[in-house]
């Protein structure tokens, strides 16, 4: 299994000190750090890595904040209610990412329900720009990923003890000082979970952007995933697409690693 | 907290809810609409809400030509509904549990084996069918490897778990361009290249770790005693643990299961590059995403979207508890 991990990831690093692309696969040529200094000194990278950062500033607290909400209010309703709403609120997560993002673009589309609203509304037609398509994959993003949140969040409250609660009502807690005070902390190692996953999500975004854009280079708006996707198989540089993937998993770690650590001194103080 | 019991309060609550439960289905509600209109009421610029559903767009979508033979086609959706209701009753009959099981997963193999042959079934159909091979293969591998694993890793030491989800988290951080790129270029030195096999190994490689780590969650929760008492009484290691542990598990097995699924059905970019021609239904949709300017597109691709999900969406739906439960328990109990 170990071996099933970790092989790739070193082939990984050998593919990207070697010029290779689809017509010499048997026939790599040593290059060294070439594959590596192109990278970096390639501004369309910089730009899609400036993008991803984007995503991930926007949607991880927004998912978050809306996925908390919605959690917490669906715990003030009753079971039945419940069993109502929740499959349809977890639909996001099963619908198949790439239709999720079909289904996104349809309403936006000339002769979809959104443009109709939008061009009701403001008077204008809403057109697939660089700033509308880039909004888009933020608000599908965000779309995608709430009913994981909200569920997880959702069954935390569930273990909330009801005592501690009550116990703060007695020492005259307002509302919002319970929810600042019992709620959130109790929620805490949830949150950072969550936030960490979906920072990593949101970090190797592919299929939104994808469909979105249609690869359209018009629109500026790859992620470091799809541009790292275009440069291995579009442009057949499997060793710079290497590299890329090199340097992306080095940049994510180092976002990620104090998050790790965090969880781990958690998890060591629960046991 | 206590219930808010202020009549505004309540209101708001449920408008907001109401709110959220617009924003996460409309999306799904409107390419549905859309996959039974025809080409000009899919184009009209102000929306339609009624109209004469049509559901030629399936048609095109899954048979290259119309059946003529209504018969067959009769039998054949008669077979259908006594499976289903054979699978809802089969509680009732008196004949065991696992013959009915293994009979309705017979009966389904057969009929989707069939149906190509009866029927002139498009391409579409054929991305179905990989779809389910990959997903299937995929669980059925990752569960296996994932229960004994987990199971290990529950019982054999204190720190494991904390490492083990360390390991799961940071290999879910991992770019896919990192693993599929050698993987890719194995498959192409070794020929496995555009194989089920290729993709069902590397699917198991990206997933495995959270896998892992959710079916530990769930061996935790067993007390050691259990398997200590059915080893007493003669139990190898072994047979305690697919006699004994497995049969209660199974609810945990199950949910870990069907997340599994969930992750397969959904991949694209892995399938993408690993296979020519072995597409699965995500990929399936890529070319009808051509978008409002081809012609007649619009609710084709709509037929596309909903085909395509409905089969996920009937499963999750079904089993929805034990998804919920699976994931709770995985993530609450870390």
């Amino acid at each position: 299994m170990i071996a099933l991990m970790t092989v790739p990831l070193v082939m990984a690093v050998w593919l990207s000190l070697n010029f290779i692309t689809f017509r010499t696969l048997d026939a790599p040529e040593f290059v060294g750090l070439a594959n590596y200094q192109e990278v970096l000194s390639d501004a369309r990278f910089w730009q899609a890595l400036r993008f991803t950062l984007l995503i991930a500033s926007i949607s991880v607290p927004a998912h978050i904040i809306i996925g908390l909400v919605v959690a917490l209010l669906l715990d003030e309703t009753s079971g039945r209610m419940r069993s109502v709403l929740l499959p349809g609120m977890l639909m996001p997560m099963i619908v198949v990412p790439v239709v999720g993002t079909l289904m996104f673009r349809q309403l936006f589309e000339s002769t979809g329900l959104f443009a109709w609203f939008f061009s009701e509304i403001i008077g204008q037609r809403f057109i697939f720009t660089e700033y509308s398509v880039k909004a888009l994959i933020i608000l599908h993003t965000i779309w995608a990923s709430t009913p994981f949140a909200l569920v997880i969040f959702f069954a935390g409250l569930q273990t909330l003890p009801g005592e501690l609660v009550d116990a703060s009502a007695i020492d005259g807690a307002s509302r919002l000082q319970q929810l600042r005070y019992v709620v959130i902390p109790h929620l805490r190692s949830l949150i950072v979970l969550e936030a960490l996953i979906a920072l990593m999500d949101f970090f190797r975004l592919f299929d939104s952007v994808f469909i979105l854009t249609e690869q359209n280079p018009i629109f500026k708006a790859d992620t470091v995933m799809t541009y790292n996707f275009r440069v291995a198989i579009t442009v057949q540089r499997l060793g710079k697409g290497s590299a890329m993937a090199i340097l992306a998993m080095i940049g994510i770690f180092v976002v990620v690693i104090p998050f790790l650590i965090m969880t781990y001194r958690e998890q060591i103080e629960e046991r | 907290m206590r219930p808010v019991t202020n009549p505004i309060g309540r209101f708001v609550i449920y408008v907001s809810l109401i709110v959220f439960l617009l924003w996460s289905v409309v999306p799904i509600v409107w390419i549905t609409l859309q996959s039974f209109k025809t080409q000009r009421q899919a184009a009209a610029r102000v929306p339609l809400f009624i109209f004469r559903p049509t559901i030629d767009n399936y048609g095109r979508l899954w048979l290259d030509s119309t059946p003529n033979n209504v018969a067959v086609l009769a039998f054949g959706l008669t077979g259908v509904v006594v499976l289903v209701l054979l699978g809802v009753f089969a509680g009732r009959l008196p004949i065991p549990r696992n013959i009915i099981t293994a009979g309705i997963l017979g009966a389904v193999i057969a009929i989707i084996w069939v149906i190509p042959k009866i029927v002139d079934t498009a391409k579409f159909y054929d991305y179905f069918v990989n779809s389910l091979i990959v997903s299937v293969g995929e669980v059925a591998v990752s569960v296996s490897i994932g229960c004994l694993s987990g199971y290990a890793l529950a019982r054999y030491s204190g720190m494991s778990g904390v490492v083990m989800l360390l390991v799961a988290l940071a290999f879910r951080a991992l770019p896919r361009m990192a693993f599929l790129l050698p993987f890719y270029w194995m498959g192409r030195m070794s020929g496995l290249h555009d194989t089920y096999f290729l993709v069902i190994i590397a699917l198991v490689a990206v997933n495995q770790p959270f896998t892992i780590w959710l079916l530990r969650s769930f061996f935790m929760d067993i007390p050691r005693e259990i398997e200590e008492a059915a080893m007493i009484d003669g139990a190898s290691r072994l047979g305690a643990f697919l006699k004994v542990i497995t049969p209660i598990m199974w609810p945990g097995i199950f949910s870990t299961a069907l997340f599994t699924l969930l992750l397969a059905y959904h991949e694209f970019l892995l399938v993408r590059i690993l296979t020519q021609s072995k597409w699965t239904l995500p990929l399936a949709m890529v070319q009808f995403i051509g978008g409002a300017q081809i012609p007649g597109q619009i609710p084709m691709q709509a037929a596309a979207a909903v085909s395509s999900t409905i089969p996920i969406v009937l499963v999750i739906l079904f089993f929805q508890k034990q998804l919920v439960k699976g994931l709770s328990a995985g993530a609450v109990k870390g």
